[in-house]
């Protein structure tokens, strides 16, 4: 579960939510697709606050390679 | 002796007056190409620029000819822009190139048909090699001007959709002469760097002259080589460039291309909320509804009266031992009634009847006497009455009949 992009977390995650509700599941089966839903959910929430919201500049060294600027 | 001057001399003083001539140091010059050679092992292009009455030379050094717009062709009306110099070991002066492009809007279509069929027959528009872009994303690289209102409208736009969104800006000249080759140098660089999942090329609206670069092979293959998608974003909704048939996706418009580029995170949010309290509320049914089922059954009678359950056999026991009884009853009420039956017809054959009425039974020996041949005198019999037993000796005998019959 903690290789798989966002998009399919969130795939699977619908996939998750409609199985359960639509109740065709035994209790078993639901409590353990349940967990994994809750599990999926908290990864997409953490995986929406991961990101660092800067805007920087790459710029290209004469040398080579790079750097990052803030701007 | 007269003053004179060598000729390196003469051609050093040309070329001086030339190279701070206002004009001649900074010119666009219109002609059609002839005696085009592309020297090999320099990579420098030599040709002439001609019209009706007048021709002059023109070279374009190997680093420049690189970065060109178009590779020249003869007959092809182009507009070169450079200085005049001289060229002293052959003492003329000639056009030293820096940037040659087609002459005029048919010019440039021919020449852009031209470059557009070469980038197709090279696969650089293939569909099946388009990459897809990622639906949730939370680097961006953007190439465009650092002064260009595009990037300001991008960045309004990520901001607004993905507040946390980070953004690599790698700033590139979009239009003139040395625009195609930042342009491929900065994807190239983003691909280095490969921090970026999806990248934008943008711009805003402006002559079809500026939007030229876009239609350069080397920005077409620049995009097509990137191993992240890229969507393109280049003028307004109606401008078409090469540069987009290759992109993995075309926007309208650098806002759009923002868009498309960056997650709406409160929607995603709201979604995953929404989401959450889904199967929350999902699972908490199938909890209920079977803690309902057990309560129901832990409310029947059986489980706070158990003896109930003893009772039921029971009390069935006891229906089948009456039922019994009464049928025991009635057989043995049945034989009773024919045993008096029986005993009133055996009372009425009685022997003892007949003694009362004052008969007797003659025995001799264990025999009963009936017939007369049975005994002689002298015979000791024996005389049973109704309250006594009679020992009599046979006086006498004689036969009689009675009643016969």
């Amino acid at each position: 579960m903690e290789n798989i992009s966002f998009e399919k977390a969130l795939q699977r995650l619908e996939e998750i939510v409609d199985l359960l509700e639509s109740g065709s599941l035994d209790l078993q089966a639901s409590i353990e697709i349940f967990e994994e839903g809750i599990a999926l959910s908290v990864r997409c929430q953490q995986e929406l606050q991961k990101a660092e919201g800067r805007v920087q500049q790459l710029v290209k060294k004469l040398e080579g390679g790079w750097e990052l600027a803030d701007i | 002796m007269r003053e004179y001057l060598t000729v390196s001399q003469l051609n050093k003083h040309i070329d001086h007056l030339l190279q701070t001539d206002v004009i001649l140091s900074d010119l666009w010059l219109k002609g059609e190409v002839s005696g085009f050679k592309h020297h090999r092992q320099s990579g420098h292009y030599y040709f002439t620029l001609k019209d009706q009455e007048s021709v002059i030379s023109c070279v374009m050094f190997r680093s420049q000819a690189r970065r060109a717009s178009i590779t020249p062709q003869d007959g092809m009306e182009v507009l070169a822009w450079g200085s005049v110099a001289v060229y002293a070991p052959q003492g003329k002066y000639q056009l030293y190139v820096q940037e040659l492009q087609p002459f005029g809007i048919g010019a440039w279509q021919l020449y852009l048909e031209k470059i557009r069929e070469k980038c197709q027959a090279a696969g650089y528009f293939d569909i099946e090699r388009k990459k897809a872009i990622p639906g949730f994303v939370n680097r961006v690289g953007i190439i465009t001007s650092q002064d260009g209102a595009a990037l300001q409208d991008m960045l309004k736009v990520i901001r607004q959709r993905h507040r946390r969104c980070q953004v690599f800006l790698v700033h590139s000249a979009v239009q003139g002469a040395e625009a195609p080759y930042e342009l491929a140098e900065a994807i190239r660089l983003l691909n280095e760097h490969g921090e970026s999942e999806v990248i934008i090329i943008g711009r805003g609206g402006g002559s079809w002259e500026d939007l030229m670069p876009f239609n350069t092979e080397i920005v077409v293959e620049a995009i097509y080589k990137s191993q992240i998608p890229i969507i393109t974003a280049i003028g307004h909704e109606v401008d078409y460039s090469l540069a987009d048939l290759a992109a993995d996706l075309r926007a309208a418009t650098p806002t759009q291309a923002a868009v498309l580029a960056v997650p709406d995170i409160n929607q995603l949010e709201a979604t995953l909320a929404r989401q959450q309290e889904r199967i929350t509320a999902a699972i908490t049914r199938k909890i209920t509804r079977h803690m309902e089922t057990l309560d129901r059954i832990m409310m029947k009678k059986v489980w706070k009266d158990p003896l109930q359950l003893i009772k039921l056999h029971s009390d069935r026991l006891q229906q089948a031992q009456l039922s019994l009884n009464q049928a025991m009853g009635m057989v043995i009420e049945q034989k009773s009634t024919r045993l008096a039956f029986l005993t009133a017809r055996l009372d009425g054959v009685s022997p003892l009847k007949t003694m009362q009425r004052g008969y007797a039974l003659v025995m001799s020996g264990t025999a009963v006497v009936t017939r007369g041949e049975q005994v002689k005198p002298g015979d000791e019999l024996r005389i049973s009455m109704l309250d006594a037993d009679l020992k009599v000796r046979v006086m006498g005998k004689e036969a009689v009949s009675r009643w016969k019959i």
